[in-house]
């Protein structure tokens, strides 16, 4: 049975969370927290362990509909993808799906992607 | 939009390449007299999103572009965080927020009076990333942010002036207060 099955998903403020297992997480809503939710953090970081222990080959983050964040709210994908890279050895790809409508989506992956090469893979859903 | 301005450009290009920021202020600054926009409040998070959608809104109704509104969105949300962060928490610390527009260019600045030991890391900041492109800046910071999980994300000036298509300066005034200025094409 899959790891992700087993994840709690947080109801928070802001942001809606809609995980679909095996791998897909949603995120819609906006994000501007004077620091990361904590909630949110913590279920993103057993997301990543999850597909790390159920050996998938990528997790998809959906972030078409999370209108806007603030600065604090992007160091989280950040960290994700770091933790990618240096904790699970590059283990899974991190396929971020964007709207490339939205300013902050544009910028903000296509530094992320260019961080993270091999890594974290962007794509447009709209 | 991701350009600088051509008058930005030109006013940049024209100072030697260390020139102070509150140099750069006087040298960027829109002359025009009444703001579009004006707002006086306590340097409170809780307003951030409220004002950040009002000047969306105004945005996006006044110069009928929801790009400029987008852009203004990222501005607002990152210079009020910083003033607010930083702020000297006693009853006369206010916040004053201004918009101008002239001859296709918008400026925000955002007034506050922050902790004094705040003032020379906000100097430092402005200098290095005024030192690089635009886009050079919001990599380094990202690769920053990278580098240093533990520390505070430090992407917020850096974004203002990739994302917001906007060149940034500081003004040092009277009685420790200072004003964050960020003024690009419209």
């Amino acid at each position: 049975m899959s790891r992700v099955t087993s994840i709690p998903v947080p109801a928070l403020q802001s942001v809606v969370l809609e995980l679909t297992p095996p791998n897909l997480v949603r995120l819609s809503g906006t994000i501007t927290s004077k620091e990361p939710d904590p909630e949110l953090t913590a279920f993103l970081r057993a997301l990543q362990r999850a597909v790390l222990e159920d050996a998938v080959s990528e997790l998809r983050v959906d972030v078409s509909g999370l209108t806007f964040v603030n600065s604090a709210a992007i160091r989280v994908f950040v960290d994700m993808a770091t933790w990618v890279q240096r904790e699970a050895r590059s283990a899974y790809k991190l396929r971020f799906l964007t709207n490339r409508r939205v300013t902050w989506q544009k910028t903000s992956f296509m530094a992320l992607s260019s961080l993270a090469r091999g890594v974290v893979v962007v794509d447009h859903v709209e | 939009m991701h350009g600088r301005s051509a008058v930005s450009q030109s006013a940049l290009a024209a100072l030697p390449r260390k020139q102070s920021v509150t140099t750069l202020a006087s040298a960027l600054a829109l002359n025009s007299a009444q703001p579009l926009v004006f707002m006086r409040f306590q340097p409170a998070w809780t307003y951030i999103n409220g004002v950040r959608e009002f000047v969306s809104f105004f945005c996006e109704t006044t110069f009928g572009r929801q790009e400029v509104a987008d852009r203004a969105q990222v501005i607002i949300q990152e210079t009020l965080e910083n003033a607010v962060k930083y702020s000297d928490t006693s009853a006369r610390s206010e916040l004053e927020l201004e918009i101008r527009a002239e001859d296709g260019k918008i400026e925000f600045s955002v007034t506050s009076l922050p902790d004094p030991a705040h003032v020379e890391s906000l100097k430092a900041e402005l200098t290095g990333l005024n030192a690089q492109e635009p886009e050079q800046a919001y990599m380094s910071a990202f690769l920053r942010a990278s580098n240093e999980p533990e520390a505070s994300a430090r992407l917020g000036l850096a974004r203002i002036r990739y994302e917001g298509g906007v060149e940034l300066s500081l003004q040092e005034q009277a009685a420790g207060r200072i004003r964050l200025t960020a003024i690009g094409t419209l």
